[in-house]
């Protein structure tokens, strides 16, 4: 099952990380994709952002409009450099000409630089609407398609609908071994956010033993609050300073993710816990 | 003699420069890099420099650490929470991009502006909206210093504002 989940992974992969296969539009008799896509492949070497490499792309898409790749390719710049009009121009007519190889792609995009959620969703449901297999991993591996879609439908306040399609992937990802490094953590916080206190506090201590994070003991802290265990959530606060100074919190090299906390709001947690402790200390007395 | 030799060669370099111009626009013109900023005197503030030149301004994800914000990006949400006053309209929904370079020494310049719909088409947000987030992303005195071997860089950084009738919902990244 472990081999069956890379193998669809990498097939998932392919089309983003490696070059296309020219020799296989000329098996195939495709001599005009064959040339573009030789054209194309002379950006090796150069930046995303170059120039140099965006010129070879125009080219390629010269010999031949219907090259998905090309498109795919020259939009990368203008995703990372915030331009979401070209980007969108761009990686739509890659979606176009090739839907079942970029929707998922352009969905992930969508929810991780613009949280078009709406947007998301909607790429991603295609996908799955257009293919018969596993729709894979989002562009940076982090999450299954349908963990990002999950946190979509959360985004627009759809918490118990993001709830199902969160345990639903989280069990299929168990059975293959295979858990995103923050899944728990997102449906623990979905539990919280639901009151469903026991749960998310189960959900959190898996999150402990898959990959530690700050948040991930911020919110336990949080839920231990809601169960009235004081002592249990200030100590979680404590470590999740500790974590959060340690570096060990989410990050992601392009955008703040969702339930992403900041050093200020663990300061703000211990000193309402500290303050609430001394009053009730006071009470007490 | 000397002036027809010259006159010759000022012809020349007009005929040169209008090729030049002609070629321009017949293909899309590309700077060094997608999304540079060259400087504009008609709007850049004169004193903004970049410190190592403007062939080497970098992206702010560039040197991995991720988008990066003087004190936090909860400063940032802060500020603009408290200093954006939202305009009640519902036509105003949508993106808006700021974009500018932030120089060695953590100061910002070259301010640029997208804007679009929830579709990504281009669009005009009521302009009491764009000068308040222009504004307020202006007066951030202080950026993070990034580095590189030890060395500070100047660097390209953006933020997405979400608009939601008039109302600022979210800031990316």
């Amino acid at each position: 099952m472990k081999y069956f989940n890379l193998t669809v992974l990498l097939i998932t992969y392919s089309y983003v990380f490696a070059q296309p296969n020219c020799e296989a539009y000329k098996y195939y008799g495709d001599t005009l994709k064959y040339k573009a896509c030789k054209k194309a492949m002379e950006i090796k070497g150069h930046y995303q952002f170059s120039k140099e490499y965006q010129t070879v792309l125009d080219e390629s898409i010269e010999i031949d409009p219907t090259f998905d790749y090309a498109y795919w390719a020259k939009s990368i710049a203008y995703l990372k450099s915030g331009d979401f009009v070209t980007w969108k121009k761009l990686i739509d007519k890659a979606v176009e000409y090739k839907p079942k190889e970029h929707l998922g792609y352009r969905g992930w995009c969508r929810y991780q630089f613009f949280r078009d959620y709406k947007g998301a969703i909607k790429d991603i449901e295609k996908l799955d609407s257009l293919v018969d297999y596993d729709i894979g991993q989002s562009q940076n591996g982090t999450y299954h398609l349908n963990i990002a879609k999950g946190l979509c439908y959360k985004a627009i306040g759809e918490k118990e609908k993001a709830i199902g399609i969160l345990e639903k992937q989280i069990k299929l990802n168990e059975e293959e071994d295979f858990v995103g490094a923050n899944d728990y953590l997102h449906l623990g916080v979905l539990y919280l956010e639901t009151k469903k206190f026991e749960k998310a506090v189960e959900t959190f201590k898996k999150q402990s033993e898959n990959n530690e994070l700050a948040e991930n003991q911020y919110y336990l802290a949080l839920t231990y609050l809601k169960l009235d265990k004081p002592i249990e959530s200030k100590s979680c606060l404590e470590k999740a300073k500790e974590l959060y100074l340690g570096e060990r919190k989410l990050s992601d090299p392009y955008s703040n993710p969702m339930d992403k906390i900041y050093l200020e709001d663990i300061e703000n947690e211990i000193k309402t816990a500290y303050n609430t402790g001394y009053n009730s200390l006071l009470n007490s007395n | 003699m000397k002036k027809s030799f010259l006159a010759i060669i000022l012809l020349f370099s007009i005929l040169c420069s209008c090729q030049t111009e002609k070629k321009v626009s017949e293909k899309q013109e590309y700077l060094r890099w997608v999304g540079d900023i060259e400087q504009n005197d008609q709007i850049d503030e004169l004193d903004f420099k970049v410190c190592n030149g403007d062939d080497k301004v970098l992206q702010y994800f560039n040197l991995g650490e991720g988008p990066v914000y003087s004190g936090e990006k909860s400063k940032i949400l802060n500020t603009f929470k408290s200093s954006y006053k939202p305009i009640s309209d519902k036509k105003e929904n949508g993106l808006i991009r700021i974009r500018f370079i932030v120089n060695c020494e953590g100061k910002a310049g070259r301010f640029r502006v997208l804007q679009s719909d929830y579709d990504y088409q281009e669009k005009e947000f009521d302009k009491k909206i764009i000068s308040q987030l222009l504004n307020i992303t202006k007066e951030i005195e202080t950026w993070e210093v990034i580095r590189r071997n030890e060395v500070p860089v100047d660097y390209y950084m953006y933020m997405i504002f979400k608009i939601n009738d008039g109302q600022l919902t979210e800031i990316l990244p």
